[in-house]
């Protein structure tokens, strides 16, 4: 009696719940796609100016720059890290401080000064709550970064490991491969690695092109430098954008699914409970007439 | 009629324009440089000020950009910048309030300096370019 009750009321909040889990998952896939073209959008722009470096790189006869040479040793590492804002994105964000995590404890194995610089709501409650030092905090880029957010951020890492007071710079992100395969990484933004695209044996590399370059390829270079380690971390902010997405969108689809689940066996319990009952009051009737004849 | 090319402007949040062209004026850093088609294959960084886009069908689009580079190889024009904006937004009040914020810029380093000289240098071919 009272446990029916209890029963229909347990349902019925659990399927309020779904209608919430359920809205948030097609939020979440509307979101995705927003989020999904905008990081698209932005691939031209990083595969051009991959391929200027590359082209010029040919063209001056191999890269030299402060910007790849390997910056002051006694500088602390800085380890930026990008969480989200916001729960119920399922691991996404404990996949990434796991990481970030792992990166600290090795470098303090190794007696490397470090400090952390954290985005988003979720990684600066962890650290804190780690009662970690924070070299730089903000909620600033939310879930739709956009490059004059990134820019200063860039400019200011790349400012500090020019002067010395950073010898690397490492970015934790969730780096976005498709929908359905997302992983956190480490990539080293500085000293900058691997600025030259990856040579394709389809590609020729003997094509090279004679640009006249304007002005000369060094001062070209120390000016694309800068704006490749830029975009890369635009990039890096933009994947995050979309595999937040898309790791909600995955929670609150998990959710809807086991609210039904759960919906189904308390219907089954309820109508258990019910013929019991009424099972129960039968007997008694038949009892008590038995007991007059 | 003159030959046409591809022109595309890329910023990083997305290719702003892609057409074809006659003619293209570029705000290169020493001074502006004219494209026509089938050029030797440039490479160049940009300075402040209009990119002018004489369309292959008619009619003129212009666009200002700050910095970035252009590439022109196999007919093929590419702007990268980090800004390109629409006429509409260059207005005189616009040039003047991120002038005025420019002006306000500390410049006690090397660095700072530079920065600040980019950023007067970019707010003043605002100006020229809002007229």
């Amino acid at each position: 009696m009272a446990n029916r009750r209890v029963l229909v009321k347990r349902r019925k909040s659990i399927g309020n719940i779904r209608k919430i889990t359920r809205t948030m998952q097609l939020i979440a896939t509307a979101r995705f796609q927003a989020a999904f073209n905008r990081a698209v959008a932005a691939r031209p722009y990083t595969e051009k100016l991959a391929e200027l470096v590359g082209d010029l790189a040919r063209g001056a006869g191999g890269i030299d720059h402060p910007l790849m040479a390997a910056g002051n040793p006694d500088a602390p590492a800085a380890l930026v890290v990008v969480t989200s804002s916001r729960g119920l994105c399922g691991g996404y964000n404990a996949n990434l401080l796991r990481l970030a995590q792992g990166q600290l404890e090795s470098w303090r194995a190794s007696g490397q000064a470090h400090e952390l610089r954290v985005h988003g709501k979720k990684g600066i409650a962890y650290f804190r709550f780690q009662k970690r030092p924070l070299a730089e905090q903000s909620t600033a880029i939310g879930e739709t970064p956009r490059y004059e957010q990134v820019e200063p951020l860039a400019n200011g890492l790349i400012e500090d490991f020019l002067a010395g007071r950073l010898s690397a710079v490492h970015v934790v992100y969730m780096r976005f491969y498709s929908a359905g395969r997302q992983r956190p990484e480490i990539v080293q933004l500085l000293p900058l690695v691997d600025a030259r695209p990856v040579e394709t044996s389809e590609e020729p590399p003997a094509a090279a092109v004679e640009y006249e370059f304007r002005p000369e390829p060094g001062r070209l270079l120390s000016e694309l430098l800068p704006a490749t380690v830029r975009v890369r971390l635009f990039q890096a902010f933009l994947d995050a954008a979309v595999s937040e997405q898309v790791a909600r969108m995955v929670a609150m689809k998990a959710a809807t699914e086991a609210s039904g689940e759960m919906i189904k066996s308390l219907t089954r319990e309820y109508n258990r409970a019910r013929q019991t009952h009424i099972t129960m009051e039968l007997l008694d009737i038949v009892g008590g007439a038995n007991a007059l004849a | 009629m003159a030959a046409s090319f591809r022109v595309s402007v890329v910023t990083p949040e997305r290719e702003v324009l892609a057409l074809a062209a006659r003619f293209v004026a570029l705000p290169s850093f020493d001074g502006e440089i004219g494209i026509l088609a089938r050029r030797a294959p440039l490479l160049t960084q940009l300075g402040s000020g209009a990119l002018r886009i004489e369309a292959a069908e008619g009619g003129t689009r212009t666009l200002f950009v700050s910095g970035g580079f252009a590439q022109m190889v196999d007919d093929k024009l590419t702007v990268l910048t980090e800004e390109a904006l629409e006429p509409a937004a260059v207005t005189a009040e616009a040039a003047r309030r991120d002038l005025a914020a420019a002006a306000a810029l500390p410049a006690r380093s090397e660095v700072e300096a530079t920065k600040k000289q980019r950023a007067q240098d970019r707010a003043r071919a605002l100006t020229r370019a809002a007229r």
